[in-house]
């Protein structure tokens, strides 16, 4: 899409939503604008991305919103529903990198030019949803955390039946598909079906979020390395495998995806397993978009600090010496 | 129109005289005040946009019809958008008369001026201006604006300035991923596409730097182990010396300039210098080359974290469990020496191994093992650097770890 005004500072209301509604949202944001969206009837009929940014107050929902009110009405066209294709369909796994338009891979973006179909999901930059054609059918399996969402056994068999009527099914994710984003499940239900399928890596928000940060995962003489778990499970809980302990005493830096609502539990127990209380830690907050947000404080106050900002998921938790760094940007 | 010169006009402080006050009004009204022209709007209505600049100040009302030549006294340029196309044509008529150019937004085939379809992009260098004209074809000017402003976001054009910059340079730290053209960024393409200067080393995409135009100056300051290498304060002083001679300098690394890539120091140095610097994340190696093996560093019910380290220092104690992938970086030389430093730490002997050599080139090569037995193997086959060591329950993922079953070698 391409805006020919500046919008900076002016109201936008979204009446339907299109296939594209989501690259269009992220478009108008970046450009400044204040945006409503008309709540459908059903709010099943709300992807959850659009969803997702609502409850995240980065755009509002109205269920009768009155036009006049506001400075630009986008109409949404009808959706389109592409061809059937003749042959095999094949399906290509794109880390989509963080939500930023201009961080997806030269090859990510091909991938995206000659879809028939682009499954995505909420994390996934849904500016680069542009760059698919106009007639592709774009399909929001988005999760939201603790709502209802969509099992991946069923992601895996849309992405199946998809190419198995002979189109090119693009799967579009935040960061890498591989790194917590169930690609490698992805990928053996394609081949076990014998669909070819073709992996594109993304640039993995676990090192992305913090350097848009201006913190480095690693630096010379401070850390030479790092690990990356995920935080959705807190210690302690039955289901938690991951060694804390050893984390805890590693000297790396320690990067935690999905980690904002176990955070006080995380830094409690690292605290407890040796890890010094003011060792520097980060949250950065929708990294990429241009509502990102960066809190910083010690470990032992981090999840205060973060909560007293109102920083909530998706964001990206750095523990480590290098989580002060950046004091010269 | 016959002819059609384009223009770049300097409307700052200029008097713009614009008769009627409708949508195709108010749009242009908008554009010359956004160029800093004063703007005379004269209609006897004028729309909800047009009101909104009247009300802002930005712009002078003159709520009456067009009357005479009088109306445009002292304009540097016309603008007509009535509707009646009675008025429109007087209004046209005199300007000509008095000789100021006048754009008739109502009549493509006659009018003395237009405005052409226009695209702002922001490029390394700062906003450039991107129109186009079709002979009268709005929709094809639009077509053809969006695919160059397209060309120059992803970077396919050359977007080097050929005049000297009046501001001091740039640097940009772009991570140029595992080494293969498709797996730079979008916006890494476009930074190189406006480098004066590009500054990589042995694990850049080589292929994307030998297609730059001859006239980009490329410093190698590549690392081959055992042979001499720039050392990094001295490649941190060429980029400053670059970017202070006014230059935009394009630090390409292989995979991230963060993950082990010194990248942070390379920053400090240029912002100690006054000098701006962007960091454009790159793929990193250490997930995207065991991908390319068909290892997925964290899988579910498989793995649930997973720590990358350089292989030549110290290892770290890290998680134990093979439900922890461990990625070396780095890590050829002292293979054997580290596993049994695994082993001492608690990691199990028969946790699987792989090491992925020449990650995504055609000669790439997996070697499988468990942490007992991949020193050996390694030495057998030869195994050199660069390469990418994983351990953990992930590698059983891979289908050389099936093969290597298959055919009792583990």
């Amino acid at each position: 899409m391409s805006l020919d005004l500046s919008l900076t500072g002016r109201s936008v209301l979204l009446t339907g939503i299109a296939h594209d509604a989501g690259a269009t949202i992220h478009a108008l944001l970046r450009d400044g604008a204040h945006v409503t969206v008309t709540a459908p009837a059903d709010p099943a009929d709300l992807p959850t991305s659009v969803r997702d940014l609502a409850e995240r107050g980065l755009i509002e929902l109205r269920a009768e919103p009155e036009p006049t009110a506001y400075d630009v009405v986008i109409r949404a066209a009808r959706a389109t529903v592409p061809a059937e294709g003749s042959g095999a369909g094949e399906v290509i796994l794109v880390g989509g990198g963080p939500s930023d338009a201009g961080l997806i891979t030269i090859q990510g973006l091909e991938a995206l030019q000659r879809a028939d179909v682009v499954v995505h999901d909420r994390l996934a930059p849904l500016a680069a949803l542009a760059h698919a054609p106009e007639g592709a059918e774009i399909i929001d399996v988005g999760k939201i955390p603790r709502g209802e969402f969509t099992p991946q056994e069923r992601i895996n068999a849309i992405l199946v039946e998809q190419a198995q009527r002979g189109r090119t099914v693009v799967r579009l994710k935040g960061g890498d598909n591989f790194v917590f984003g169930r690609g490698g499940e992805e990928a053996q239900a394609c081949r076990t079906a014998g669909i070819p399928v073709t992996v594109v890596p993304g640039i993995t928000s676990s090192v992305a979020a913090p350097a848009l940060a201006g913190i480095p995962v690693t630096h010379r003489d401070l850390v030479q390395g790092f690990s990356v778990v995920s935080g959705h499970v807190p210690p302690g809980d039955p289901r938690s495998t991951l060694d804390w302990g050893a984390l805890a005493r590693s000297g790396t830096t320690l990067v935690i995806l999905m980690g904002v609502a176990t955070l006080p539990a995380v830094a409690t127990e690292l605290i407890a397993q040796g890890l010094a209380a003011d060792t520097p830690a980060a949250v950065v907050a929708d990294a990429g978009m241009a509502s990102m947000r960066t809190v910083r404080a010690p470990l032992d106050a981090i999840a205060e600090t973060a909560a007293r900002e109102g920083i909530g998921a998706p964001a990206v938790v750095v523990i480590g010496a290098v989580a002060a760094l950046d004091v010269l940007a | 129109m016959k002819s059609a010169l384009p223009l770049v006009l300097d409307l700052t402080g200029r008097l713009v005289v614009a008769v009627g006050g409708g949508p195709v009004s108010a749009r242009r009204v908008r554009a010359f005040v956004d160029e800093g022209a004063a703007v005379r709007v004269i209609s006897p209505w004028v729309c909800e946009d047009l009101r909104d600049l009247v009300l802002e100040g930005a712009v002078e009302w003159q709520a009456r019809d067009y009357v005479d030549a009088t109306d445009l006294d002292g304009a540097w340029l016309v603008h007509t958008a009535v509707g009646e196309s009675g008025v429109d044509r007087q209004v046209a008529r005199d300007a000509e008369s008095l000789r100021v150019w006048c754009v008739d937004a109502t009549d493509a085939a006659t009018t003395a001026a237009s405005v052409p379809a226009r695209a702002d992009v922001t490029i390394p260098d700062g906003r450039v201006t991107i129109s186009t004209y079709a002979a009268g074809d709005p929709g094809l000017a639009t077509s053809l604006r969006d695919g160059v402003a397209d060309a120059a976001t992803r970077g396919d054009l050359d977007l080097r300035r050929t005049r000297h910059r009046t501001t001091s340079g740039w640097v940009a730290l772009v991570g140029g991923g595992p080494g293969v053209d498709g797996l730079l960024t979008a916006r890494g393409h476009q930074l190189l596409r406006s480098a004066d200067v590009v500054v990589v080393d042995r694990l850049a995409p080589r292929a994307i730097v030998d297609r730059l135009p001859a006239s980009v100056r490329v410093i190698d300051v590549g690392k081959t182990p055992g042979h001499h290498a720039v050392p990094q304060w001295r490649i941190n002083e060429i980029l400053v010396e670059e970017a202070s001679r006014g230059l935009g300098v394009v630090r390409l690394k292989g995979g991230d300039p963060y993950v082990l890539g010194r990248g942070g120091e390379e920053r400090l140095a240029c912002e100690a210098a006054g000098l701006s610097v962007e960091v454009v994340p790159g793929v990193t190696s250490a997930v995207s080359v065991p991908a390319a093996a068909g290892i997925p560093v964290t899988h579910r019910g498989v793995a649930r974290g997973f720590t990358v380290v350089t292989g030549h220092e110290a290892i770290p104690g890290l998680p134990t469990g093979s439900d922890h992938t461990l990625v070396l970086l780095m890590g050829v030389s002292q293979l054997s020496e580290t596993m049994t430093t695994l082993v001492a730490q608690g990691r199990s002997a028969d946790c699987p191994v792989a090491v992925v050599e020449r990650g995504f080139a055609p000669t790439q090569r997996t070697t499988v093992g468990t942490v007992s037995t991949i020193g050996a193997l390694a030495r057998e086959r030869g195994v050199e650097s660069p390469a990418v060591i994983v351990v953990g329950d992930v590698v059983r993922l891979g289908p050389e770890w099936s093969e290597a079953v298959a055919g009792g070698v583990s």
